[in-house]
């Protein structure tokens, strides 16, 4: 198995110098440390191999080399998604872009950014911060990864409702494709029509079109103050309280639920100028006929929702249910049952109407897993929504299958990725 | 005129009402709003629904036609122009609200369905549809959803594609897509949103459904005079940079205030002014005070003469009059008027507008402008009369430097209105023959045969011929 690596290897070592290729151990550790999902688990035969390219011509190089010698390539940043998108070990070599992380332009009177796809979103974070700035995507997991991870995966998190999708902040991306072209499409200004919406196209597709080697975003400036409102009862009641909180006119940047062992906790989240959030925070109250177990403000409260965004984090299997937001109750009820055979948890973003489940390490066997997953799902179907895989083992996805079969034209889908990817040497699936 | 064989068909599929064969009549689809184009069809169908518009697709790509989608026909890029006797597919008879599901807030439509017609039915279960182009009493949502529309208000509420979840899409062999759709996770690579700005060279939107908004609890309205356009411009940075975020800031300049102050829209206001800025903040009521108070200190600060805060709706009203009636005020100094519209970015407006008013005294020009500042959404309008050929060949050459001077600061050649048959030759001056050669590939994904609109938004031989 070691050999296979090796040989690997060669193709790559004619493009990038020997200190930035992983082989082996030293690679295995690294995507074990960083992976949120299955990535390397003890007992897997594969040896992965990582390369760290350093400039948008390295990663041409890469594609290149990978369409003559027949590599598949694995576009990554940080490697914290990479259990999320199909991907399928053999022969894959891992290209982390995160040498990649220079912020190329950053004007803040603009609300606009420029930067390496590799750059971390903490280190984003860092920099925004002393101009009184973010970018509000709090993707799960989104603080472990890179802003190019974040726009290649396209997931949303709890505060889409308020600041729109990753897909509306993207305003332009550098990429290489499949193919070996080196695009640059739409700009770093926040209107642009011009042409057709590839920027789109590319976010969320995964890396299965292309390595995404550089973001501009649109940013936002950081709300004075940030106040959370915690419930707790039964699942049915804090159900309904967060469906009425998501009903209201109030201004909710994000309604969350969670489940656990013990009580349901309902979570509302108010940003904006003092006078503002206040006005929220006392009306919520109000219409909820009770006080909430407790308030946090500010840090604590910004702290809260980092939390909520990992709280998958290091599961092996996530699962995401989704339906209309007015079926929150059935939906987040499938989804304690789902948690229930699964042993593990439950958190909704009840503004989508989405909720994931994750499963305790020791969730059972694979037959009793994958019996668990396609009912809920048939359910799910049924009921018009979906269910899909957010992290996996590959033998669990296999049989289960990332999404269910209400994908829409695959036809299409197919032909993009032709167009991008003839000889498909990416190796990563837009499930 | 198209073949009689192909006209019996049409008028089976979509009723003898329902097709339009008369040259006479033909000639009110021969341009969109931007007339300088001109191409009369070789016949127009009005189908009612999904399936007659299928068959229509099918029926004209037999005969080998070019087909043309179009809404109201407002759209000011040529986009809608019938080139080579094409047949022209209105969605103006599909105009049916066919859910308005408020506990989702979130619509189902056909594309005819008027856009503010749309808001309006929506406000009764305190909704509304946000993006508002400045047609939006008379555009049509698919058409808003092939041009990607923008609006006043999408400085905070983003633009259509935002609002977009879900499509019927008939393609050119006449087969439906069903894409996207709230309610379930998004699966494979995102159709929707490479969809809407597609400008009908992918298809025929037969179905939209769409996210609404709850309607703002209280709108809050300022207007700032300045003598120095550079001052307005400057304002608008300081509000964004203090972290403000209205829902629109708006400059109208000095040649466009004199413009609606001799016309029948006299706003009020002063006629010696270089600048005028609208800023609109909404939300709930006890923070629109705060925001209100601290972005007339940042106008007084960047040189405001005068700061004036509506009292009720209909000073509101009043404030916002001279910017939505701007273009026809401009029918009064000039016979025509070309309407520009490009992006740059916010930072560099002031040195921007001091080019373009650079550029129009060259060209001895007269250039208003009016536009989206807060998003740097430039419209610099180019009035002239084109009995003159030799001022219509200046038009031209100050309005290709326009959009130079634009791409050239780090901006788009359009930020709202498409590119259509009038850009795309300006497609060049910011895509490179890769990114063009990506853009014929994913229009010929959905439409192999060049069917849908061809001759619009992308140059010929960059990959595509």
């Amino acid at each position: 198995m070691i050999d296979s690596g090796v040989d690997r290897v060669v193709p790559v070592l004619s493009v990038l110098p020997e200190d930035r290729v992983l082989v082996g151990e030293s690679a295995r550790d690294w995507a074990r440390g960083r992976s949120n999902g299955p990535g390397w688990m003890p007992g897997d035969p594969e040896v992965p191999v990582i390369v760290f390219p350093a400039s948008v011509e390295e990663v041409s190089a890469l594609v290149r080399v990978a369409n003559e010698k027949g590599m598949r390539l694995l576009p990554a940043g940080l490697g914290s998604w990479l259990g999320g998108g199909g991907w399928t070990h053999a022969r894959d070599v891992i290209v982390s872009c995160v040498r990649l992380n220079a912020v190329e332009h950053y004007e803040p009177a603009d609300l606009t950014l420029t930067a390496g796809a590799g750059l971390g979103m903490t280190e984003l974070d860092g920099v925004l911060r002393p101009n009184g700035q973010w970018l509000p995507m709090d993707a799960p997991g989104a603080d472990a990864g890179t802003v190019g991870g974040l726009v290649a995966c396209g997931v949303s998190g709890a505060m889409q409702g308020r600041y729109g999708a990753v897909r509306d902040n993207v305003l332009g991306i550098d990429v290489v494709t499949g193919a070996g072209r080196m695009l640059r499409i739409g700009g770093r200004v926040v209107k642009n029509v011009a042409g057709y919406d590839l920027v789109r196209l590319f976010t969320g597709s995964r890396g299965s079109l292309g390595i995404i080697t550089s973001v501009s975003v649109r940013l936002f400036p950081r709300p004075e103050t940030d106040v959370t409102l915690c419930y707790a009862g039964r699942a049915a009641e804090m159900a309904a309280l967060a469906h009425a909180m998501c009903t209201s006119s109030l201004p909710v940047a994000a309604v969350g639920l969670e489940a656990g062992n013990g009580d349901t906790i309902c979570t509302a989240r108010l940003l904006g100028s003092a006078g503002e959030v206040e006005e929220a925070r006392s009306r919520l109250i109000d219409n909820a006929g009770q006080e909430p177990r407790r308030i946090v403000r500010d840090d604590e409260s910004a702290l809260l929702h980092r939390e909520r965004a990992a709280w998958e984090e290091g599961s092996a299997l996530v699962v995401r249910l989704a339906a209309l937001p007015d079926r929150l109750a059935d939906t987040f009820e499938r989804a304690r049952v789902l948690a229930g055979a699964l042993g593990g948890g439950v958190a909704a973003d009840a503004l989508r109407g989405a909720v994931r489940v994750k499963a305790s390490p020791d969730a059972g066997r694979d037959e009793d897993i994958v019996r668990a997953l396609s009912r809920a799902r048939g359910e799910m179907e049924e009921a018009g929504g979906s269910m899909t895989l957010s992290q996996a083992r590959g033998k669990v996805a296999a049989r289960v299958g990332w999404a269910g079969g209400r994908g829409s034209a695959p036809a299409l889908g197919a032909r993009i990725k032709e167009l991008f990817d003839p000889a498909s040497v990416l190796a990563s699936r837009c499930p | 005129m198209v073949p009689a064989t192909l006209a019996k068909s049409l008028v089976e599929i979509c009723g003898r009402d329902g097709v339009i064969l008369d040259e006479d009549r033909l000639l009110v689809y021969e341009s969109d709003a931007l007339t300088a184009y001109r191409h009369r069809p070789g016949a127009v169908v009005l189908p009612r629904s999904t399936e007659q518009v299928q068959g229509a697709v099918r029926a004209v790509a037999e005969h080998g036609l070019p087909i043309v989608p179009r809404g109201a026909g407002t759209g000011l890029s040529g986009g809608a122009v019938a080139l080579d006797g094409a047949v022209v597919i209105g969605t103006a008879r599909m105009n049916r609200i066919l859910d308005i599901d408020a506990p989702n807030r979130r619509a189902v439509l056909q594309p005819g369905v008027i856009n503010a017609e749309l808001s309006a039915a929506a406000r009764v279960h305190g909704l509304y549809y946000a993006p508002d182009p400045s047609s939006q009493t008379t555009c049509t949502i698919g058409g808003n959803v092939a041009e990607n529309s923008g609006g006043p208000h999408c400085l905070k509420y983003g633009v259509t594609s935002r609002y977009v979840t879900g499509l019927a899409v008939v393609l050119a062999d006449g087969s439906v897509v069903r894409l996207g759709g709230q309610g379930r996770e998004a699966a494979g690579y995102d159709l929707v949103g490479l969809f809407v700005g597609s400008e009908g060279c992918f298809g025929i939107a037969t179905e939209i459904e769409v996210g609404l908004l709850p309607v703002p609890e209280g709108v809050r309205t300022l207007l700032g005079i300045f003598d120095r356009i550079d001052d307005a411009g400057q304002a608008v940075s300081d509000i964004v940079s203090a972290g403000l975020l209205p829902a629109a800031l708006e400059i109208i300049d000095g040649p466009t205030i004199r413009a609606v102050e001799d016309s029948v829209f006299a706003a009020g206001y002063p006629t010696d002014a270089e600048a005028a800025l609208v800023i609109e903040f909404d939300g709930l009521k006890a923070g629109l005070d705060e925001d209100v108070e601290r972005a007339a200190v940042l106008c007084e600060r960047a040189g405001a003469r005068e700061v004036r805060s509506a009292r009720d709706e209909e000073e509101r009203i009043a404030l916002w009059k001279g910017r939505k009636k701007a273009f026809g005020a401009m029918g009064r100094i000039a016979p025509d008027l070309l309407v520009q519209d490009a992006t740059v970015p916010r930072t560099t407006l002031p040195a921007i507008l001091r080019g373009i008013s650079e550029i129009g005294e060259r060209y001895d020009l007269v250039v208003a402008n009016v536009f989206h500042a807060g998003d740097g959404n430039l419209h610099p309008n180019i009035l002239f009369d084109r009995r003159d050929e030799h001022e219509l060949e200046r038009v031209e050459r100050a309005s290709k430097e326009i959009m130079q001077l634009c791409v050239d600061s780090g901006g788009t050649i359009t930020g709202e209105h498409g590119v259509g048959l009038d850009k795309k030759h300006h497609m060049e001056l910011i895509y490179g023959p890769d990114e063009l050669a990506a853009m014929w590939g994913v229009r010929r994904a959905f439409d192999p045969g060049g069917v849908m609109n061809p001759g619009k938004v992308l140059p010929e031989g960059a990959g595509g011929d």
